[in-house]
């Protein structure tokens, strides 16, 4: 649509009849006006976008994990279900999956319980000095690529000039944190809670900020003590958006790749190979594609779920905001 | 909790301070790392004291293939979200007003298109690309990323033009107005912060984008992420001077903004489906 109406334009105002052409084009998009397909013109181009970047690439993917077919050895053929069979037995994505799912539960956990304690401490500090200034060096680390994170701390891991290193040199332990088996997986770990604790902080502010200031007052007139208050006036309140923030966050620490990626990039050994780092691996350093796909679909599919999930918990907010202003 | 009195609030506040300036130090850190000199930087034990220098920086305008690093991200960072914006905005005002069927559907479609893990999602688009001759373009990744960013700009922007009463597309419509002015001349301009939002924080996954420009991506479309990632593992050693000051000077950009539109971060980190007060 958008090409069409370009390529006229070099053509005609060149010609003469510029201003017929001008007259038509008005009388088109008048046309376009009072047509019934206005809002249909408005969706077409997230819709072109859709199909072509979207629909397109998944039917083609979800084509191919019935196949065999690898670029390095060429072969393509029909193979029915057995991807998903092979990785269903594949002790490698199981264990991957283990991984992952630690990586998810201690993670959140952490962070959660961090950013609730710390976003609480936030709660009603708003005529603290430089606040603007403090929240901008609070939430710094999660607005961060993953991959700048891992250069952090790959210098401060550094096991002969890191400064962890070095301050744990100084009671007398000395530690390599990313090439020691036993440590690594905790060390990247760290990184990542150290990045999206400011997101559960940031959740907390606006899931406590979301509790109606008169029912606080009240409660606060009454000496109605802080346990019962933060039970059944806080957290009733807070609930929802909490629980989307932990949602979201967990939907983002199991697709984790980059920062993984960037500073163990899955070893040492495969200590650290999380679920994306497998599939990357497998599709675009063996190759093999037909049983990348396969599993992709099958990450599409958790994805979904989990969006479904993220949704339903989404309308029960808004249904229950809504009854608050009826 | 804010009727603290006296040194107590005073105390309360200083608490705040350090534990942002304890989330803030790794950060701090590198910072300082890009104006120490190489030996500085490997010196055992760190320092914390030392002459700052400014030769780092200087080295890094030097480099090559630096200012082409820079460039990529920030054409393609730009043009991507400006395509993703107007496409988004038209399409969340039909979505809004006309509810058609399949909205919802629609909706909860894009919003998964977020949540699959990036690599799941790249393994057929690199198959398109390669097929297509779009890989290592910049109309491929430009549209890649426009496409990578429509979803959460739909999100963002249907929520706003939700918030606009009815009542002023009517008025307009009644008073003679097109529709096309309605669209543009009515309700944009009352979304703004929507906009607002949907733009800085499209640009700043964009800019911090790293597997889909490692993987459909090549050398004259590489950005920041991925230069860190090649230069980290080839060349034998690290380069620390070179990462460090680079990477401050990538960092500094989305760090601004953050402290400029505060006020959008919550909406912004939650795809727009959590508004409030922070």
């Amino acid at each position: 649509m958008r090409a069409d109406t370009t390529d006229t334009t070099t053509i005609y105002t060149t010609a003469p009849q510029g201003a017929a052409w001008r007259r038509s084009l008005a009388r088109l998009s008048h046309a376009l006006d009072n047509s019934r397909m206005f809002p249909a013109l408005l969706i077409a181009p997230v819709l072109i976008f859709f199909i072509v970047w979207n629909v397109i690439p998944t039917l083609w993917m979800i084509g191919l994990s019935f196949y065999k077919y690898s670029l390095m050895l060429g072969n393509e053929r029909f193979i029915g279900t057995a991807n998903y069979l092979s990785l269903m037995s594949d002790d490698q994505v199981w264990a991957a999956l283990g991984r992952t799912f630690t990586w998810v539960v201690v993670g959140v956990g952490v962070q959660t319980l961090l950013g609730l304690l710390l976003g609480y401490l936030f709660w009603g500090s708003r005529d603290m000095p430089g606040r603007r200034l403090a929240l901008t060096l609070l939430f710094a680390p999660m607005i961060l690529t993953p991959i700048a994170a891992g250069v952090f701390f790959r210098l401060i891991y550094e096991p002969t000039f890191g400064i962890a290193s070095f301050l744990f040199r100084q009671i007398g332990i000395e530690v390599v944190f990313l090439n020691d088996r036993n440590l690594a997986f905790a060390s990247v770990l760290l990184v990542d809670i150290w990045m999206w604790t400011p997101f559960m902080i940031l959740i907390t502010l606006a899931a406590f900020g979301s509790v109606p200031k008169a029912e606080l007052e009240a409660a606060e007139i009454d000496r109605i003590p802080w346990l019962k208050r933060m039970r059944y006036i806080v957290l009733p309140n807070a609930k929802f958006i909490l629980m989307l923030g932990i949602l979201l966050r967990t939907i983002d620490s199991f697709k984790t790749l980059d920062l993984v990626y960037l500073m163990t990039q899955g070893g040492p050994g495969n200590v650290t190979d999380l679920i994306a780092l497998l599939l990357r691996r497998k599709a675009f350093e063996a190759f093999d594609l037909g049983w990348a796909s396969a599993l992709g679909i099958i990450l599409l599919l958790a994805a979904i779920a989990f969006t479904s999930i993220y949704l339903y918990i989404l309308n029960q907010n808004r249904q229950r905001q809504q009854q608050e202003v009826i | 909790m804010s009727r603290r009195k006296g040194w107590r609030k005073t105390l309360y506040h200083i608490a705040l301070w350090v534990v942002a300036l304890i989330f803030f130090a790794p950060i701090f850190w590198i910072m300082l790392a890009a104006f120490k000199t190489k030996d500085q930087i490997l010196a055992t034990p760190p320092q914390l004291l030392f002459t700052p220098t400014l030769d780092n920086f200087v080295d890094l305008a030097m480099r090559p293939n630096v200012s082409g690093y820079f460039i990529n991200s920030i054409v393609i960072s730009l043009t991507a979200v400006a395509i993703a914006l107007l496409v988004s905005f038209l399409a969340a005002y039909a979505f809004s007003r006309y509810n058609p069927p399949g909205t919802n559907f629609m909706m909860f479609i894009l919003l998964s298109i977020r949540m699959v893990p990036a690599v799941a999602v790249v393994i057929p688009i690199f198959l398109m690309y390669s097929a297509l001759g779009w890989k290592n373009t910049h109309f491929g990744m430009i549209m890649f990323y426009a496409m990578f960013s429509i979803p959460f700009s739909v999100w963002i922007l249907k929520g706003f033009i939700d918030g606009v009463s009815r009542r002023y597309d009517e008025t307009a419509l009644i008073n003679g107005g097109s529709r096309w002015h309605v669209l543009f001349r009515v309700i944009l301009p009352q979304v703004g912060p929507g906009l607002v939002a949907a733009f800085i924080f499209n640009l700043i996954f964009v800019w911090n984008e790293f597997i889909f420009n490692l993987i459909i991506g090549g050398l004259n479309t590489t950005t920041i992420p991925v230069s860190f990632s090649t230069n980290l593992y080839s060349a034998g050693g690290l380069d620390w001077t070179f990462v460090a000051s680079m990477t401050t000077a990538y960092i500094l950009p989305p760090i601004l903004i953050v402290f400029l539109f505060q006020r959008y971060l919550l909406v912004g980190m939650t795809f727009g489906t959590v508004r409030g007060e922070v």
